[in-house]
């Protein structure tokens, strides 16, 4: 059985490397026959993509979509620097 | 409060902008010219760096009421379209940087700003050195070249004020919170060497997704992450008092 350290390296590497995803900064975990996937996305439909790509890789596993969706508020308070 | 000498520099890196975004971002630059006399760009303005792309994010930034300057990142030369992705930043209006500088006029001040796309190595004491194989030397010369071209922009230039703008980090206290085992791929001390050695006021970057807005380097000079995951906002605001 495959070590699950290499398993989620193999993971991650098909996270950024799909041309679907391209998202480098995605943390994947694998305990047992469970997936975790946590980050911050710019939006929902990246994070689904991700989970999917995921899913492909490890058909086995099972998903856990951890992925924060990042909000873009409005620009906020100005800093000096002085 | 700003004063009129003030100058506000708008800031973002990362914004990866695809096709199931377009128009989002545009609605978030609403009264820049408010907040800011110019908007700074740290690369990675696309996610997969394809021309459509490119010219999706040269539609969002189009003919905005305050100067807009950018640089490119990594995923921005993915697939190898960088050059076109340039050339139609530059015809919406936005001037791009690499590894050289231009000088705006903001009211009565000269704003030099100079940068690129930066490049990884690490930070003094754990960094590669040109050594050993072709492969490593090449990944370090390419990082030492564009510090030489910067600090040689950043002499030569004829301006107030000097901000220097980049894609990868020039110092690891705004990498905190990455995994130290990947800073060599952030960023490299030989730019923040090269800025230290030709002076400015302010370095920003982006690249460092899970990092830290504020740090330092070891010249004393201000570095910000503004990546848009870690000001959480469409853009931050510095102001040069």
């Amino acid at each position: 059985m495959e070590a699950p350290q290499y398993v989620a390296a193999r993971i991650q590497q098909a996270l950024a490397e799909d041309a679907r995803t391209h998202e480098l900064g995605i943390h994947v975990d694998v305990r047992g026959d469970q997936l975790f996937l946590r980050g911050q996305v710019s939006g929902s439909e990246q994070r689904e993509r991700l989970g999917q790509v995921a899913h492909e890789t490890a058909p086995d596993l099972k998903v856990h979509n951890e992925i924060k969706v990042v909000d873009v508020s409005e620009p906020g308070e100005d800093e000096h620097l002085d | 409060m700003s004063t009129l000498t003030d100058l506000r520099i708008a800031a973002v890196g990362d914004i990866h902008l695809g096709p199931e975004v377009r128009g989002e971002y545009r609605k978030r630059l609403h009264g820049i010219e408010d907040r800011a006399d110019v908007l700074m760009l740290a690369g990675d303005l696309t996610r997969h760096g394809t021309l459509e792309e490119g010219r999706l994010v040269a539609d969002e930034l189009r003919d905005l009421p305050v100067t807009t300057v950018a640089v490119l990142g990594n995923h921005d030369y993915h697939s190898n379209q960088q050059e076109a992705i340039v050339g139609v930043l530059r015809d919406a209006g936005v001037i791009v940087l690499e590894d050289d500088g231009v000088v705006i006029q903001c009211g009565g001040t000269k704003l030099g700003v100079v940068g690129g796309k930066g490049f990884g190595g690490g930070f003094a004491g754990k960094c590669a050195s040109e050594f050993g194989e072709p492969e490593i030397k090449n990944f370090v010369a390419h990082t030492r070249s564009i510090a030489e071209a910067w600090k040689v922009a950043l002499k030569e230039m004829d301006a107030d004020r000097r901000v220097v703008l980049s894609h990868y980090s020039p110092v690891k206290e705004t990498l905190h919170g990455e995994p130290l085992e990947i800073y060599p791929f952030l960023g490299s001390y030989l730019l923040a060497e090269a800025v230290d050695t030709a002076g400015a006021e302010l370095i920003l970057h982006g690249h460092a997704h899970k990092g830290s807005e504020k740090g330092l380097t070891p010249g004393g000079i201000r570095v910000r992450n503004v990546a848009l995951p870690v000001i959480g906002k469409a853009y931050a605001v510095y102001c040069l008092d």
